[in-house]
């Protein structure tokens, strides 16, 4: 038999990890933005002990999908039969692979200072917490990040390393991914196109600049414009979103 | 992966980052429930947002803690607090985007940024925010489906929070990503002065090492060469007088300042070799010969004049010395023979007039040529040139002439639009690899017009001579 053709056994296994990947992909995306919304709020006065708790919960969750996700690239990347478009899909998975987990570092080191500068161990650490304005907490957020469901996930229950451990585990990873896969980054073409996401993402009925015209409390029957527009009757520090 | 720039925008060291640490220290105190500002709950349409602050109270509270008069020192912080007897509220930002943090701003963030923005606002950029989405878009092609998921999910991420936090949260992005990629015309907050080697936060530590740097400065400062004061301040007026009308700070330049219009005529108008000097450049070469020799197109003037005058061997001396002094070492040795056979030798083809004592030490030292080696004779050279060819110079017609053809360029007079097409003009001017190649050119030019010779000069006087006394 032709020693190329494959047997559709293997082909439909293929597919099915490729597009594990696609969804471990969304995935990942979706816990990393949930936990870089958590991390703003570090240091404000909604940080507590259970939004750290929640940060370190998120933490685990993407270590396990990064985890889990770079054992299975490397297995895609390293069969050397390769159909064309298969291979360029699974190039382009391996770097946005690479550039989430840039980000995620990036994320984490941020959280690794925070954490430092506020640190909630006594009582009296609570002042040094900023006002920044907010209620809530991340819980909302957090819920969402949970949500994540992952075949991998719950089945390599892997222990969540230290965070400090964990910035220096993906500058190793990031490093062995760069010199052990040769993809040369410029080889990758989006699939996007610029302003593409406009059209697709729901929209809101209310939009946000509508919730955010101050009411002008005037006081001596004097009304506070900040700047020349005639439709302004923003608070100056609203207007910048204008 | 990220091509990390060697230039550290995380501002260790700066000036800059030396005040926001400070500030942020202030920030701190400012919103102790006791000592603190007040705060209050400001009313939006919807939504309420606690801890707002207003401007009033800020100045207040800035007063009391630092116990400055009201007309005191409030010009810093009238730079943050716009309206400080207004009623409009301010809140603190959160941590996760104080600058005071010390990692860079990634490109990578603002493209997100750029994209949830796009998403939320259907499109509706602002316009130089629609050219860095462009630009990004192009140079980040390969991270941009990466860019576009993260941006989805954080806004969607967003919208799980409660809507005033949202609004809140927004805000604060805004503010960040208005601080550190301002729009064009506008100046930046994040821009610092010079670098600083030692972060000047830090206690130095009270080692024998720091009291011996302490006690060696403060003798050299016990050494130093003492001047009276009305001397050194008689000159500083004599300078002012003299250089006042030429300071652009103190006075309009013409036709504008270009770092005020973003018009850049006043450059184009002053370019090393144009024909027709501005009024203003020429008035500088009469201030002193330095001014004259320093200026390109002064030298260029001099430079004639003094070919008229067939003494043009001094300033060809002087500019091989000074071509000397600052070239690259290893043709230093070639180069100083070469001068040493034009100017220097006996019989040479442009022989300059110094003294014997000053040629002789010169000639020993070019046994043993450095970089400093014809230091004595140009300073000679320079002395004899101010002295006497110098005042003869203002004095000749082509000076006179250069100064009838200088041009008094008229101001100009922008609108405010006009300012901002100004400023959306804005390009980068010739690149330093092209103005060195001009340079070349013109020395080559320099070179190929040819030095007048003496010596064949004079043979050729000789030979006229000959043939005249021979017919």
């Amino acid at each position: 038999m032709n020693r190329w053709k494959r047997s559709v056994g293997e082909i439909q296994a293929r597919r099915r990890q490729v597009s594990e990947c696609e969804q471990a992909q969304a995935a990942l995306s979706k816990v990393t933005a949930c936990f870089q919304q958590i991390a703003t709020c570090i240091g404000s006065n909604t940080d507590g002990s259970s939004l750290r708790e929640e940060l370190e919960d998120t933490r685990a969750l993407a270590y396990r999908i990064c985890t889990g996700m770079h054992r299975r690239l490397l297995g895609l990347l390293a069969e050397t039969e390769q159909v064309q478009e298969d291979r360029e899909q699974v190039e382009r998975m391996w770097v946005l692979f690479l550039c989430a987990l840039e980000n995620f570092q990036q994320n984490l080191r941020k959280v690794s200072v925070l954490q430092e500068s506020f640190p909630l161990g006594q009582r009296r650490d609570r002042r040094a917490l900023v006002n920044s304005g907010a209620t809530g907490g991340g819980s909302e957020v957090a819920g969402r990040a949970a949500t994540v469901q992952m075949p991998w996930v719950t089945a390599e229950g892997e222990q969540k390393p230290d965070l400090k451990i964990h910035i220096q585990e993906i500058d190793d990873l990031l490093q062995e991914m760069l010199q052990r896969v040769n993809i040369p980054l410029w080889s990758v073409e989006s699939t996007q196109d610029a302003w593409a996401e406009v059209c697709k993402e729901l929209q809101e009925e209310d939009t946000l600049d509508d919730l955010m015209e101050v009411e002008v409390v005037s006081q001596d029957g004097k009304a506070s414009g900040c700047c020349s527009h005639s439709n302004c009757r923003l608070g100056c520090i609203f207007c910048l979103l204008n | 992966m990220t091509i990390r720039n060697v230039r550290d925008h995380g501002q260790r060291y700066r000036p800059r980052m030396a005040c926001l640490k400070k500030l942020e220290a202030v920030v701190l105190e400012m919103q102790d429930p006791k000592t603190g500002v007040k705060s209050q709950t400001q009313r939006l349409v919807i939504t309420t947002i606690p801890h707002a602050i207003t401007g009033e109270d800020i100045v207040e509270w800035i007063a009391n803690r630092f116990k400055v008069g009201a007309a005191g020192n409030m010009s810093v912080f009238l730079l943050l607090l716009l309206i400080t007897t207004s009623l409009i509220p301010f809140l603190l930002q959160t941590p996760y985007f104080w600058p005071a943090q010390q990692w860079p701003v990634e490109d990578t963030d603002y493209a997100i940024y750029l994209a949830k923005r796009n998403i939320r606002k259907k499109g509706m950029l602002e316009l130089h925010e629609q050219e860095q989405y462009n630009n990004l878009h192009k140079w980040m092609n390969h991270k941009w489906d990466f860019i576009v998921m993260q941006a989805k999910e954080q806004y969607r991420a967003g919208k799980e929070r409660k809507k005033p936090d949202r609004v809140v949260f927004d805000c604060q992005e805004r503010a960040y990503w208005v601080v550190h990629r301002p729009p064009p015309g506008t100046i930046s907050g994040m821009d610092y002065g010079l670098e600083r080697l030692v972060d000047p936060n830090l206690e130095e530590k009270q080692s024998s090492d720091h009291y011996r740097r302490i006690i060696i400065f403060t003798q050299q400062c016990i050494m130093r060469p003492r001047v009276k004061s009305s001397v050194s301040i008689g000159a500083l007026v004599k300078y002012s007088t003299t250089y006042k009308q030429h300071d652009p700070f103190l006075y309009p330049c013409l036709p504008s300042n270009p770092w005020l219009t973003d018009d850049v005529t006043y450059w184009q108008l002053n370019m090393q070799n144009i024909e027709n000097p501005t009024k203003m450049r020429v008035e500088r070469w009469t201030f002193s010969f330095g001014e004259l020799l320093s200026d390109p197109r002064g030298r260029d003037d001099f430079r004639l004049f003094l070919k008229k005058e067939f003494s043009g061997e001094n300033l060809a001396f002087w500019e091989a010395c000074e071509d000397l002094k600052w070239g690259t070492a290893a043709t230093m040795k070639e180069k100083a023979q070469q001068i040493y056979k034009t100017f220097l030798a006996r019989g040479a083809p442009r022989w300059i007039n110094i003294d014997g004592k000053t040629m002789e030490i010169t000639v020993k030292g070019l046994s043993h040529p450095h970089r400093y080696v014809l230091d004595a004779a140009q300073t000679h050279i320079y002395m004899l040139m101010k002295k006497d060819s110098y005042g003869r110079y203002l004095k000749s017609p082509v000076f006179k002439e250069t100064q009838k053809k200088a041009v008094v360029p008229e101001p100009h007079n922008f609108s405010d639009s006009q300012l901002e097409q100004n400023a959306k003009k804005r390009r980068p001017s010739l690149s330093p690899i092209i103005l060195r190649q001009q340079e070349e050119e013109q020395k080559a030019k320099l070179a190929a017009s040819g030095p007048v010779d003496i010596t064949q000069v004079m043979s050729k006087l000789a030979q006229k001579k000959g043939t005249e006394h021979r017919t």
